[in-house]
């Protein structure tokens, strides 16, 4: 049991990485995803165009080749990153194609209506999309925002190939030094316990913004 | 005074021309009814007025403003209902009716909440301020649309099809509402297909056809002895 309890607090450590690069991925990742939409919505066609090669480069390329092109690559043309850096902003950058996608796709299904209904009433852009079409765009990417909280967890386990000492890291560095198998299902555990409080979450937000239904 | 007066109106949608050399004018509290075949450019007609229409050519003059040239100003004195509805979904009933003047004339809060109570309150619906869009019926949906435009307080009302995505039972409620507001004087112009409100309420009726107003004439005149032969086919065929 004082072994089970040991491994817990060193892969509890490993975790601390996790939860640091989760928190900043989330954050970042969806700002620049309602960014990303807004632009790839907006008639300025070289932001079309920009945003078009973003999400076309960071969706068809599997994210530890860009983890790699981060941290092994870039120091070659001369920017070496620290790699919880390196991780941090390829994790942002690679989901804030995916969020771009999904919520440009949810302000499109808005019926235009809405727009028209705003724009008659004096709304202007800002207030139109603040006011009336962005609230209404969130409960439709919740489902989908839900899918990419998860697959953010267990994507995260990919940063143990850059070196750095995560939840799954510390687990297998554990596994090797004592020839259990204990900390593979310890961290099995933390990661089920996570991704539940996840979908938890976004089932009470679904349910807030189902009032109006 | 004159509201609106449209000179010489052209819009086309690629291809398509829609309106053709469309003019006329309308009085204050003057009550207009567009009829004619679908298709013919009425509601193309209403859009263009309020600018969710760009013209080709020709000029709109909104209470002696040139509309396109001044934009904002001159659009806010209108208000537009829709045929389909067009709440905002995730907004109360009341806040349906707030948002706007909130956000566009900076109102008082607690004034505006009155106010907008006693819009509702109008339009018979003040029961159902706290509720969202979802629970009402498709008449009392209008008539909350109807109340919203007119907190925004817009001295022309526009209403295209107000009464044609509803259930037959449920026409007479939202007519009865445009019926107050033509008492009241507010101008307006009215795109519909029922010919009893046409012609017991309005002052003049535009009968459009392949994007003329082919005749601007009295319910009587139009109702009782058409000229055109055009217009006794669409009226055979519609009532
Ligand atoms: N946004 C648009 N793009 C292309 N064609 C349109 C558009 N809006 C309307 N039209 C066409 O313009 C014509 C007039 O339409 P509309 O003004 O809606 O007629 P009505 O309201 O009298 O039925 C129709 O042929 C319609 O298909
Ligand atoms: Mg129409």
């Amino acid at each position: 049991m004082d072994y089970i309890l040991n491994v817990t607090g060193y892969i509890l450590e490993g975790s601390l990485i996790t939860f640091k690069l989760y928190l900043a991925t989330a954050v970042f990742a969806v700002l620049l995803g309602i960014f990303g939409a807004l632009g790839k919505i907006s008639n300025i066609k070289f932001i079309n165009k920009v945003l078009e090669i973003y999400t076309w480069v960071f969706r068809g390329t599997p994210l530890l080749l860009q983890l790699f092109f981060a941290y092994y690559g870039l120091p070659i043309i001369g920017i070496t990153l620290q790699p919880f850096t390196a991780a941090t902003l390829t994790f942002i950058v690679n989901y804030g194609a995916y969020f771009t996608e999904i919520f440009r796709a949810g302000i499109e299904s808005i019926d235009k209506g809405q727009y028209e209904a705003a724009q008659v009433l004096g709304m202007n852009y800002r207030q139109t999309m603040v006011r009336i079409i962005l609230p209404q765009t969130i409960k439709r990417v919740l489902p989908p925002t839900s899918n990419e909280a998860i697959n953010l967890v267990k994507d995260s386990a990919l940063v143990a190939a850059i070196g750095l000492g995560d939840l799954l890291r510390a687990a297998k560095v554990v596994v090797t030094r004592d020839f259990t198998i204990t900390p593979f299902i310890i961290a099995a555990i933390m990661y089920l316990l996570i991704s539940s409080v996840i979908v938890t979450v976004f089932r009470q937000l679904e349910k807030k913004y189902s009032v109006y239904e | 005074m004159k509201m609106i007066e449209a000179n010489k109106l052209f819009k086309k949608f690629a291809d398509l021309q829609v309106l053709r050399d469309v003019t006329f004018a309308v009085e204050q509290g003057e009550v207009i009814s567009v009829i004619g075949p679908s298709g013919s450019g009425k509601s193309t007609l209403l859009r263009c007025l309020i600018g969710l229409e760009k013209i080709n050519d020709g000029k709109i003059i909104i209470e002696g403003l040139d509309a396109v040239k001044t934009g904002k100003k001159a659009y806010r004195k209108m208000g537009m209902v829709f045929q389909g509805f067009n709440l905002f979904p995730h907004k109360t009933v009341l806040e349906n009716l707030m948002v706007a003047p909130m956000l566009v004339n900076k109102n008082n809060k607690n004034e505006l909440r009155k106010k907008s109570e006693k819009l509702l309150s109008k339009v018979g619906l003040i029961d159902k301020k706290d509720v969202y869009p979802s629970k009402l019926s498709g008449g009392q949906k209008q008539r909350v649309a109807i109340a919203r435009a007119l907190a925004m307080e817009p001295d022309i009302m526009l209403f295209d099809e107000p009464t044609s995505s509803l259930d037959p039972e449920l026409v007479g409620e939202v007519l009865a509402v445009i019926k107050k507001l033509a008492e009241e004087k507010i101008t307006m112009m009215v795109v519909t297909h029922e010919m009893g409100f046409a012609r017991e309420v309005s002052d003049r009726v535009f009968f459009m056809d392949e994007g003329k107003i082919l005749t601007d004439s009295t319910p009587d005149e139009i109702f009782l002895n058409p000229e055109e032969e055009r217009i006794k086919l669409f009226l055979n065929k519609i009532l």
